[in-house]
């Protein structure tokens, strides 16, 4: 027992040193950022000067009051809700077709993967010239008369950001889900068809349920990138027009950056973590839950 | 017992690794620096001729890279290859090593960013920086050698306490850039007051002109014109509006001036294309090019894009009216060249800054590319510019006003951006002209840099 006993002990000192270097690099990149973080919330810091007055908790009070950051949030939360829909249905339905065994698979795979190779920056001007200059082109050609410019719109940027954002991230999540697709037996398929199952219950009875640990990674991955989306967006729109697609991320940064309040920015970043956490832990346990009972 | 040591010599390694890498980095860094630095302060070049008997000590010293931080406007980039041939020429032991960044966005950031670490040996921006980085003691006094070369205009708004710290290179003139042939077919003239644009802008909604080319897409456009709108109907009569807003003496929601310069982006944006918030500034400026529009609220960064895309164009500039038929025309110290407090290597840094300011092939070279004009004393440009008929003549006229003097009290970031954010959701509808006004009187605490 005690040899047993010492065995385990020399083996959790090795699992300890092996995360050694993991750990220092999580703690200096990680932990300690968000230490200071919340330490500078605390502040009414302004990046620059050496006096870092302590305010106590009125940064995280001012947020509440602050109809900027509101916004900010309201659009953040429109843009991951339409982003996590609209990326998984169609992810899925793509990975689904391809792994049907259509012809010439491999090039459709390719062609649906490479915008998320382009940066989001580059995506983000490829989106504003396009809805600016080219589409319109098709109304003078056709003669007809879209509306196309849907990033100078408060009303429209919302869907101009979310069809560019799906058009870079249809693919990479497509093919998580191709992957998943391609581990189900097919004998789990052949005795569905024997127990007398169409296409549809084969789909929702033993697709979905096998897909669970891909639907878990792809919701999860969608859903804190879209909370941190940023970079589409300085490129595209800046955040407007106005403040119509200001994100939480820009806000921070024009705030804490530009704006000379990084005390106050840190209160915001905080809060961010905050909610990004609950919001992946929500969601990996409802949905590890699924992957039980599956 | 092999996996025990396979594990242990992993461990040692990944550990190795990361304490190498880490320590690797400074001590190169380190060594990069820190022997040029000292040799280069210590040595003094003999004088060639009589340009370089004023020349700095490490005229002919050893090797010395010097950082650079330039925050750029879009007409600058590329002005960096042209500096680094002009030293190589002149102090070929010299290196500048670049990193050039829009000063719209990342220059501040990146400056922030150097605080924490040490600032670089050169830092270009615009002479409202100045205030900005002055007031926390960060930037060395720039030598009365190269400031003698300048106009004594560019000093004043470089100069804190007293002491002067930036060299203030070319300068911008903003207003209301008009197509000459345009007015002439149409016999307007160049409106002094809110009246006579007015009917400009009538005549052009009745003849299927659209009256201004814009790009509000760009919020930093907005921002701009507001604070031209302000140096007219606002600084022109209180100039030290900035210092009372924040004393609680004036504020937005009751000062009927600054009401009425923030009015005048809707007069814009209801004389402009429906599409402005989908249009860029090349684009916009090409639509005025090719005259789809009778106007512009710009600045000098667009004759850059006026005259790429016809050489011929004729334009002319005004200022854009204030309520008392008396705007003068915007002038802004565009490139200003600041240096560290703490450089190392002052005497390379004055090696740049007397080819900056003495090699005036290069000023000239710099002035025809960015389409600006010389802020040094006998330096004048040679691009071909229409509007530099208007501007001597208000400059004849003592209508020309320094914008420095609304951005050091109402600064850019933070303030201004912050502001056109706003005004521009207020065009858009989502905000009313209140709220516009009431979110600048509450953003009070972020007008100063200080």
């Amino acid at each position: 027992m005690n040899k047993k006993k010492t065995m385990q002990d020399k083996m959790n000192f090795q699992y300890f040193l092996l995360i050694i270097p993991g750990m220092v690099i999580f703690t200096i990149g990680v932990i300690l950022p968000l230490l200071l973080a919340f330490r500078y919330s605390i502040t009414s810091w302004d990046g620059m000067s050496v006096e870092k007055e302590f305010v106590g908790i009125s940064n995280y009070i001012n947020l509440w009051k602050d109809a900027n950051f509101r916004q900010a949030w309201w659009f953040t939360i429109k843009f991951t809700i339409a982003n996590t829909i609209v990326q998984n249905v169609f992810a899925l339905l793509f990975a689904v077709a391809l792994d049907s065994g259509i012809k010439a698979q491999k090039i459709y795979r390719t062609i649906l993967f490479i915008p998320c190779l382009v940066s989001a920056v580059i995506v983000g001007f490829v989106w504003l010239k396009l809805y600016s200059n080219v589409l319109p082109e098709l109304n003078e050609i056709f003669g007809t008369n879209i509306n196309f410019l849907l990033f100078g719109d408060g009303k429209t940027v919302l869907s101009g950001l979310v069809i560019a954002n799906n058009w870079q991230w249809i693919g990479y999540w497509m093919l998580i889900y191709l992957a998943g697709l391609q581990s189900v037996p097919s004998d789990l398929y052949e005795a569905a068809k024997v127990d007398g199952a169409n296409a549809v219950q084969r789909f929702f009875s033993v697709t979905i349920p096998m897909l669970a640990p891909a639907i878990t990674i792809c919701v999860v991955g969608i859903t804190t990138g879209s909370l941190k989306v940023y970079d589409l967006l300085v490129s595209s729109t800046g955040g407007g027009p106005g403040r119509a697609s200001t994100s939480v991320i820009q806000m921070i940064y024009s705030t804490a950056i530009s704006g000379r309040q990084y005390g106050y920015g840190s209160a915001m970043s905080v809060t961010l973590v905050f909610i990004l956490l609950l919001v992946a832990m929500v969601q990996v346990k409802g949905l590890k839950s699924k992957e039980v009972q599956s | 017992m092999k996996k025990k040591l396979l594990s242990a010599i992993l461990c040692s390694a990944m550990a190795a690794g990361m304490l190498t890498g880490c320590g690797g980095g400074a001590d190169d860094g380190g060594a990069a620096q820190t022997p040029a630095a000292e040799p280069a302060a210590e040595e003094e070049a003999p004088a060639e001729d009589a340009a370089a008997e004023e020349a700095p000590a490490a005229a002919e010293g050893e090797e010395v890279t010097l950082t650079v931080l330039a925050g750029q406007s879009t007409t600058d980039a590329g002005i960096e290859d042209m500096i680094d041939a002009a030293l190589a020429e002149k102090y070929p032991n010299i290196t500048l090593e670049w990193e050039c960044t829009g000063w719209d966005g990342e220059f501040h950031p990146k400056m922030q960013q150097y605080m924490q670490s040490g600032l670089p040996d050169i830092i270009i921006g615009k002479a409202q920086d100045v205030n900005t980085y002055a007031s926390q003691g960060l930037l060395g006094e720039i030598d009365a050698t190269y400031l003698d070369r300048g106009l004594d205009a560019a000093r004043e708004n470089v100069t804190f306490d007293g002491k002067t710290y930036g060299l203030v290179y070319n300068a911008l003139y903003q207003g209301v850039y008009y197509n000459k042939a345009m007015f002439a077919e149409n016999g307007w003239s160049v409106p002094t007051t809110q009246e006579e644009l007015q009917a400009i802008v009538d005549d052009c909604n009745a003849k299927g002109i659209v009256p201004f080319a814009s790009h509000m897409v760009d919020t930093w456009s907005i921002g701009n014109v507001t604070m031209q709108f302000m140096m007219n109907d606002v600084f022109n009569n209180t100039p030290d509006w900035g210092d009372k807003f924040r004393a609680g003496e004036v504020t937005f929601a009751d000062d009927k001036a600054a009401q009425t310069a923030y009015s005048y982006n809707k007069l814009i944006f209801d004389n402009t294309y429906p599409e402005t918030f989908s249009t860029e500034q090349t684009d916009c400026d090409a639509r005025m090019v090719l005259g789809e529009a009778a106007m512009k609220v710009s600045g000098s960064w667009s004759i850059q894009n006026f005259l790429d895309i016809d050489e011929n164009f004729d334009f002319g500039i005004f200022p854009f009216p204030n309520q008392t038929g008396d705007s003068k025309l915007i002038f802004e110290p565009n490139i200003a060249i600041m240096t560290s407090a703490e450089t190392a290597h002052q005497d390379a840094v004055n090696c740049v800054l007397d080819v900056l300011s003495g090699d005036k092939e290069l000023a000239v070279e710099i002035l025809d590319f960015t389409k600006t004009a010389s802020m040094l004393k006998d330096v004048v440009p040679t691009f071909p510019n229409p509007s530099q008929a208007d501007i001597d003549e208000y400059a004849s006229k003592g209508m020309i006003v320094d914008v420095t003097l609304g951005n050091n009290q109402l600064v850019w970031g933070g303030f201004q951006e912050e502001n056109a954010a706003d005004i521009a959701a207020y065009l858009q509808g989502d905000i009313s002209f209140e709220e516009c006004l009431a979110a600048s009187d509450a953003r009070v605490g972020s007008s100063s840099a200080q």
